[in-house]
Order: C-alpha cells, then sequence, then structure tokens
C-alpha cells in the first residue's frame, strides 16, 4: 500500500539565497501520529508550509494517495484534505466561534448566512472529535487552548484528512496539553492523520508514532517512536550529545536584592493587567515566574526593567527605586534585561554585532575615551564575547541580522551576563531558540545564580521553569495565586491549577513565602 | 586585494556609476527627440562646467551649498527622524550671518567668524524647536519642519524688506557687504599665488567656505562614528526601541540631532549670504535644503560619502543650467534627464533585487547547501 503522503527530493531556496529544505524525503503514512522534529531552522516548518503550499517549493515532487500533486496555493492543498494549524493562531478575534469555523464557507439560505447552521454545525463537527468548544463565544474572551481547538476544528470543517499542528503545545499549560492530546489520539481513530511539529522531546514519545528528524535541511531519518530515545533523538538533532537537564548544584541563598511591593500596572487601554503583586529576589537563587502567557508576565518583565511606567507598588534593587525610571536608570542600579521580544528590544538589526554588545556601556571604561568612543576596546570586547559566548559569525563587524535566532540570543545573553548585574531579569530566554543555544542559555542562568545574582526567570514554558527554578510564583490573570519555597518538591498538574486559577493560595500564606 | 570586488564598497561604487551611465543614456535618448542639435546640447550639458573658469566656480560654489545641507540631511536621517527643516534653517543662517556682517562694525578677523558663529547658532536653535516637539509632545517632524520653514521664509522676507533692505532702494535686497564681512577668497594671498588668485577672484566665488566644508564634513563624521553622541544617534537610528531598553535617553538624542543638524543647514546659508551673493537677496535659497535629501540619499547618509555626492549632483545642477543656456532644450527637459537620473541612482532596492534573483538561481542551479540560517 502507497503511503499517503509522499514528499520527494523537496528543495527549497529562498530568494537571499538561504536552501530551507534540501533534498528532503518525507512519507507519512495513513492514520498516523508523525511527529517532525529539528532545532530552529532546520526546515521543518518550511517543509509543512510546502506541504501547505504556502510556499512553493524549488524542486521535487508531493504524491498523494500514490498521484503526484500539482496544486498551486493553499486553496488547492485544502481541497486535497491538508489543513494546518499554525503556530500563531488566525482567527478573528471580534466573530464567535462558529463564525470562524465556517468563515469562508458559511452555510446559507437564501442568499444570507445561516447563522443557526453554523452553530449547528459547529456543535455537531466538536461533538464527533471531543473538541470541546462554546460555539456561541467570542474568541476574544475564550482561552488559548480553545482557541486551538477552534483552529483544529476549522480545519475538519474544510474536510481536512491530515492535521499539521505546528508547535501546537508552545502556548497551553500540562492541562490543555493533556487535553490536546487526548483529541489528537481521537482524531486518528476516526481516521484522521497528524503531522505534530515540535521540539519537545517528551511530546514526542508520548504522543507520536513514529518521529522524522531533520537538521540543516536535511532529514537525518525516520525511526518509529517505540525504539527511540530522547537522547537519541537529541544528538541527531544538534549533531553531538546534549545534555537535557541542567546540572545545578545546591544553592546558597543570600540577601533579598530586588524587593516588589503591590506593583500594579495598567495597560494604554485602561485593563489592569498587573494587580498588587509582591515578591522577593534573593541573590544566589532563581525565581522562577510561571503563568499561561499573557496573565500579566511580560508586563510584569518590562515594568522591572524600565520598559513601562508602574500604575502603583513599589520596586527597589539594593534599596534603590527602579520604577518608573529610564532604562538606564534600571540598569545602573543593577539590572540587567534579557527581552522576551529578541528582536524589537534586544537587538538592533542593522548595527553590528560590536555596537550590540555596547549599548548599555559605551560611556563607561574602557570604552569612553575623551570625547570618543574607542573603538579598538569595542572591537576587542567583541571578540572576546563572541569567543566567550561562542556566537557564531565571521567576525564582530557583520550585523546582526545576518545571524540565526539562536546567535542572535547569544548576543543578548553576552552583554547582559557580563553587565556585572545584581538582579536579572530573563523573560523567555530560550524562546525559538535551537537545542544547543537552549542548553547554553541554561547553563549560564544556572552558573550566573550560583555566583551570587539575582536571577527572574519568567517563561511559558513550564518545564524550563521547573528545571531551573529554586522558588517558583504562578500568575494569573494580574495576579499571584501562589508561591511555591521549594521548585523541586512541586507537581506539574499542581502548578496547572494555579496557572489556570482553579486553586489560589490564602494571601498570607504566600507573604510568608515571599 | 583579491576580495575587492566581493566588497559592499565596491559594490555600492559600481552600482553608481551603472545606475548614471543608464540614466545618462536614457537622458540622450530624451535629448534626441527635443532638440535638433542633441549632440550639441547633451555636451554642453556633459562638459559644460569645465570649459570655463567662471563656470567651474559656479559648479563648486553649489556644490558647497549641497555638500553643507546634504550633512545636514544626513545626520538626521541617520537618525531615522525625517526632518525636512534644513531649508529653514539655511535661510536663518543666511539671515543672521549676512546681519552680522553688514551691521556689525568689528574687523574681518572678528566679524567673519562672529557671523558664521551666528549661523550655526541659528540653525542650531531652529533644530531645538522641531527636536522638542517631537522628542517630548510627539509632533510629527515632517510636518513641524515644514510649518517651520514656512515661518522662517516669512521672518527673512519681512527683516530684508523692512529693516534690512536700504530704505530708498528700488529692488529688494540688502547693500553689498564690504569686505569686512565677506568669505576671503580660498586660495591665501602669498606673494607667489598672487597670479592665481587674481584669475579666481575675479571670476569665481570659491570662499574659505570650500575649506570649512572639508573640516565640516570630517566632522560629522567624527561625531556620528566616533563619539558616544553619535553612537546613541545611529542606534535610534537603527532600532529606537533597542536604544531605549540599552538606556539611551532617546529624547535627548532626537533633539540634539535635529538642532545639531541645524548648524550645517546654517553654515550654509552663511556661505549663500557672504560667499556667493555677498548681499542679502530675496529667494536666496528656492529649495536648496530640500536638495540636501537627494544629495544625503546618493550618499547613503554617509558623512565621507556626502562631499562626492555632492559635488555629482552640483555638477549636474550646473551642466543642467549650461544646456538650458546653450542650446535649445527647455529647462523642464533638463529637469526631467535630472530627475531620471537621481531617481535611477537612489533606487535603492534594484541592484539587492537583481542580486538575490541571481543567487536563488545559482544557488537552485546548483543545489549547493548553504547554512539554513534562518529560514522560516
Amino acid at each position: 500500500m502507497t503511503a499517503l503522503i509522499d514528499m520527494r527530493d523537496i528543495v527549497k531556496v529562498y530568494p537571499n539565497g538561504v536552501v530551507a529544505n534540501d533534498g528532503v524525503d518525507f512519507s507519512v503514512e495513513r492514520g498516523e501520529i508523525h511527529a517532525l522534529v529539528g532545532e530552529n531552522g532546520a526546515g521543518k516548518t518550511t517543509l509543512m508550509k510546502i506541504l501547505y503550499r504556502m510556499e512553493q517549493p524549488s524542486g521535487g515532487e508531493i504524491m498523494l494517495d500514490g498521484k503526484p500533486q500539482h496544486y498551486r496555493s493553499s486553496h488547492d492543498a485544502i481541497a486535497a484534505g491538508i489543513g494546518m494549524v499554525h503556530q500563531n493562531f488566525m482567527l478573528v478575534p471580534s466573530f464567535t466561534v462558529a463564525q470562524n469555523i465556517v468563515l469562508g464557507q458559511e452555510p446559507s439560505r437564501r442568499g444570507f448566512i445561516d447563522a443557526n447552521e453554523a452553530v449547528r454545525a459547529t456543535e455537531e463537527l466538536a461533538k464527533q472529535y471531543g473538541l470541546r468548544v462554546d460555539a456561541n463565544a467570542v474568541v476574544d474572551s475564550i482561552s488559548v487552548g480553545m482557541r486551538q481547538r477552534v483552529e483544529i476544528l476549522k480545519t475538519l470543517f474544510r474536510g481536512a484528512r491530515v492535521l499539521i499542528l505546528d508547535e501546537p503545545t508552545a502556548v497551553l499549560t500540562p492541562q490543555e496539553t493533556q487535553e490536546l492530546f487526548q483529541a489528537v489520539r481521537a482524531l486518528v481513530k476516526q481516521g484522521k492523520t497528524v503531522i505534530f511539529i515540535t521540539h519537545k522531546l517528551r511530546e514526542v514519545k508520548e504522543i507520536s508514532d513514529r518521529v522524522t528528524v531533520m537538521r540543516g535541511g536535511k532529514v537525518m531519518g525516520t525511526i518509529a517512536t517505540s525504539e527511540a530515545t530522547r537522547e537519541g533523538l537529541a544528538r541527531m538533532m544538534v549533531g553531538r550529545d546534549v545534555l537535557l537537564t541542567v546540572d545545578k548544584p545546591p544553592h546558597q541563598r543570600g540577601e533579598a536584592v530586588m524587593k516588589v511591593k503591590n506593583l500594579s500596572y495598567v495597560a494604554e487601554t485602561g485593563r489592569a493587567l498587573l494587580r498588587d503583586v509582591s515578591f522577593n529576589v534573593y541573590a544566589g537563587e532563581v525565581l522562577g515566574v510561571a503563568g499561561v502567557e499573557g496573565n500579566g508576565q511580560t508586563e510584569l518583565a518590562e515594568v522591572l526593567s524600565g520598559l513601562r511606567p508602574a500604575a502603583g507598588g513599589t520596586a527597589t534593587i539594593n534599596g534603590a527605586s527602579i520604577l518608573n525610571k529610564e532604562p538606564r536608570e534600571v540598569r545602573l542600579a543593577g539590572a540587567a534585561h534579557i527581552p522576551e521580544d529578541r528582536l524589537t528590544n534586544g537587538v538592533a538589526l542593522k548595527a553590528s554585532i560590536d555596537e550590540n554588545l555596547i549599548v548599555d556601556r559605551y560611556f563607561g571604561t574602557p570604552f569612553k575615551r575623551g570625547v570618543s568612543i574607542d573603538y579598538k576596546a569595542v572591537k576587542q570586547q567583541g571578540k572576546q564575547l563572541m569567543q566567550e559566548f561562542d556566537i557564531r559569525a565571521p567576525h564582530g563587524q557583520v550585523t546582526v541580522s545576518s545571524l540565526s535566532g539562536g546567535n542572535m540570543q547569544k548576543v543578548i545573553v553576552a552583554r547582559e551576563f557580563t553587565s556585572h548585574p545584581a538582579v536579572l531579569i530573563a523573560a523567555q530566554p530560550t524562546r525559538g531558540i535551537d537545542v544547543g543555544a537552549t542548553e547554553f542559555v541554561r547553563q549560564m542562568l544556572v552558573r550566573k545564580r550560583t555566583e551570587g545574582i539575582a536571577v527572574l526567570l519568567v517563561s511559558a514554558d513550564l518545564a524550563e521553569v521547573m528545571s531551573l527554578s529554586d522558588r517558583i510564583i504562578v500568575m494569573y490573570e494580574g495576579q499571584l495565586t501562589g508561591v511555591f519555597p521549594d521548585a523541586a518538591s512541586v507537581a506539574e498538574e499542581e502548578l496547572g491549577l494555579y496557572m489556570l486559577g482553579l486553586k489560589r493560595q490564602d494571601p498570607k500564606a504566600m507573604e510568608a513565602r515571599l | 586585494m583579491k576580495n575587492f570586488f566581493a566588497s559592499p564598497l565596491w559594490r555600492e561604487f559600481a552600482r553608481i556609476v551603472a545606475a548614471v551611465l543608464a540614466a545618462l543614456l536614457l537622458g540622450f535618448i530624451i535629448t534626441l527627440f527635443v532638440s535638433d542639435d542633441p549632440v550639441g546640447a547633451y555636451r554642453a550639458f556633459l562638459l559644460g562646467p569645465l570649459t570655463r573658469l567662471n563656470r567651474f566656480g559656479d559648479w563648486i560654489e553649489e556644490s558647497i551649498t549641497l555638500i553643507f545641507v546634504g550633512l545636514a540631511v544626513a545626520l538626521v536621517f541617520k537618525a531615522e527622524q525625517f526632518s525636512l527643516g534644513a531649508e529653514g534653517q539655511l535661510l536663518l543662517g543666511a539671515l543672521v550671518s549676512g546681519s552680522i556682517a553688514l551691521f556689525v562694525p568689528l574687523p574681518a578677523f572678528i566679524r567673519i567668524p562672529l557671523a558664521l558663529l551666528g549661523a550655526v547658532v541659528a540653525g542650531f536653535l531652529w533644530g531645538v524647536i522641531p527636536g522638542y516637539l517631537k522628542a517630548y509632545l510627539g509632533a510629527n517632524e515632517i510636518v513641524s519642519t515644514l510649518m517651520l520653514n514656512a515661518i522662517a521664509l516669512k521672518i527673512y522676507d519681512f527683516l530684508l524688506t523692512y529693516h534690512i533692505k536700504p530704505p530708498n532702494a528700488g529692488y529688494t535686497a540688502s547693500e553689498t557687504f564690504t569686505a569686512d564681512g565677506i568669505l576671503p577668497n580660498f586660495i591665501p594671498p602669498l606673494p607667489f599665488l598672487a597670479d592665481i588668485r587674481k584669475l579666481f577672484v575675479q571670476q569665481t566665488n570659491i570662499t574659505v567656505a570650500l575649506y570649512i566644508m572639508i573640516i565640516a564634513t570630517l566632522v560629522v563624521y567624527f561625531i556620528m562614528y566616533r563619539t558616544p553622541f553619535g553612537y546613541e544617534l545611529r542606534m535610534v537610528g537603527a532600532n529606537i526601541k533597542f536604544a531605549r531598553y540599552g538606556g539611551i535617553d532617546t529624547k535627548k538624542v532626537i533633539l540634539l540631532t535635529m538642532a545639531v543638524s541645524g548648524i550645517f543647514a546654517g553654515l550654509a546659508g552663511a556661505h549663500l549670504s557672504m560667499g556667493i551673493h555677498t548681499k542679502l537677496i530675496l529667494n536666496i535659497s528656492l529649495g536648496l535644503g530640500f536638495e540636501g535629501i537627494v544629495v544625503s540619499l546618493l550618499a547613503r547618509n554617509n558623512p565621507l560619502g556626502v562631499p562626492f555626492a555632492g559635488l555629482a549632483y552640483g555638477y549636474l545642477r550646473a551642466g543642467a543650467d549650461i544646456m538650458e543656456r546653450s542650446s535649445d532644450v527647455s529647462r523642464e527637459m533638463v529637469l526631467v534627464i535630472q530627475a531620471i537620473i537621481i531617481l535611477l541612482v537612489t533606487a535603492e532596492r534594484i541592484w539587492p533585487l537583481a542580486q538575490t534573483r541571481l543567487a536563488a538561481r545559482r544557488a537552485e542551479q546548483e543545489q549547493a547547501p548553504a547554512a539554513p540560517a534562518a529560514s522560516h
């Protein structure tokens, strides 16, 4: 029997000359859950976009049910039964769930959209596949997990036989992830085929039947998941042995370096995104902030680093107030900040690596000499940091725009780690970077903490928060719902309940653990 | 030097030469249609500025103005501030320096530096206003600078007409400055240079502004690429959010950038009043401030490129003037040709586009595995 999908010798060259897929063979059997893993830039998303025809391949052919396909657009791909759920959801926020699902193929009666029929079709579909949604809810008001289910239903409504899920668990809580996995299994039982893009190896083991590993635009191999180990998969992805767990020496907790009390923040829209948040960060510890994305963590990091104004409360570093101060003052008080949005805040793409590395120190020794900047010292530092932090580029004068995501992050990490901070605010420090760079950044974070720096870690990757932190606080809708003084003894599911706001600790009890 | 032809500098140079050649060819084709003597007309255009000393002088004088204004624009554009205020700053620079040259009874060696200083201060202050409006009140700098240009023009016209012009003169212009208020010729008054100096004094107005311009170019380069302020300015231009995140006081940088830019536009004004015209006249600028944008774009906002761009653009303008005067090609057609050249040279995207196409095709043919750096 022929495979359901057979992609042969796929080549994709982008106009800028980057070869994203280099002779890729990829086949998927009917009714399987096929994991596609690889580092960032390995070409997985490109391959799937080619299958979904969001990208035109430069060469190669695609067979569906043994028949070569010549479709030209996503429209044709959808007609052939292929559906894709993207990393960033593509829903109309002001429409209801049902309206989103039927969008473009609305059931009509006498030329008008039949709203009741849309709701009925949505509910029937949801029931059939066990994907719980509220057909009449406005998308704006529903949870991330439900939005994802809406996306999946949308593709099913269009008759998808094959579902491509692009890093679907990145935005989910553990509970939601489990729910998603159940739904995926139910889909397969009803004859659907699922391609699951991820770089979380744990999930590969848990959900998939077979796994294909990509590296550098090529397929390194396809194996049955039962025969694969996490270490083996990691080695295939990176090309060398990778430490999956961070070795964390026992920590020596020191003084409270950063003290945050009753912090609140109100967005320009008038919504209160931080409400009465209080915590301390001690020297020599990693304080992890867990929470589903969009519950105020982003704002917390940006308020504390001077990028956003606070509405109330206090925050100090070693006694000096840092609220509503310009970033320069906050930095001079002892803060360093790995920003969540790398391309917007963390680097100037058009400037060189060297220049990106001095933005917080060009005015001090050894860079300022008389009225001018000593560019020899700038170059010298660039060379040294590139070596120390393994930033891969020909030299420090190339622009940051030419670097891969992982190397860009290393530029930021190199700058922020070498500014002699008292507190390091790390927001999503490993988001979107590859396994090798992730390993490196995590090790550096732990090393700095062991050296006695106070680290505030904000991450949507719960596994990361749990493995790096000494203590964990959980945020839900701009408030703290829990403080866990011993990160090692907390169960993931337990944290999940606090992340969803289903459980809350007593405020007094929390205060005692700050 | 084996990598020279692959270096960006060389490619940039080749790109400009190719664009100029293409534009000149296109210009000639147009001339063929509108002139009975296309070869003669085009020769006047291409070689005109070199045929006589006074024409040569016109070219250099005009270029000096363009270079000053080009430097002013390069500064603000490098910081991604689209200030169009050079015109107003230039007018006030001319007004203040001209007034000092006329009315301050001091010897030349004090009066001239004082007049230049006046132009610098006027330009600086006329940049502080839109800078403050943009940085602290969020006023769009394009709108505010255009408005301020109009105000500067009216101030200039008003003071010239009602206060500076001799009361009974039948024309609207100041009296010609005395030698104590005119920039000296660029050739020093040394005995062995006397003959050549006399020639240049008689036929041209190339003054010490030439040297000031060269120094100004180096100063702008130094500011932009060697000082902390220049670093701040470039980071604000490269990514203002990054600059702020990194601790740079972006508001101060925006304000200062517009003000410092005014210094050089002010000097352009002093060059016009105390060098070229040696008096204050109506319509002393006629949009020269805007020509600075062209010069700066040609130079890719690089101060060291500005003199070359200024000389090239000045040559084009001088040649066009001569073509207009000495052939049957009308001013309008001359402007069309000029515009085509500028268009082709500044069309930033044509060349990179062609290159990526070529690179993609090559990679496709060889299917060579390249580093799959940043793909999706």
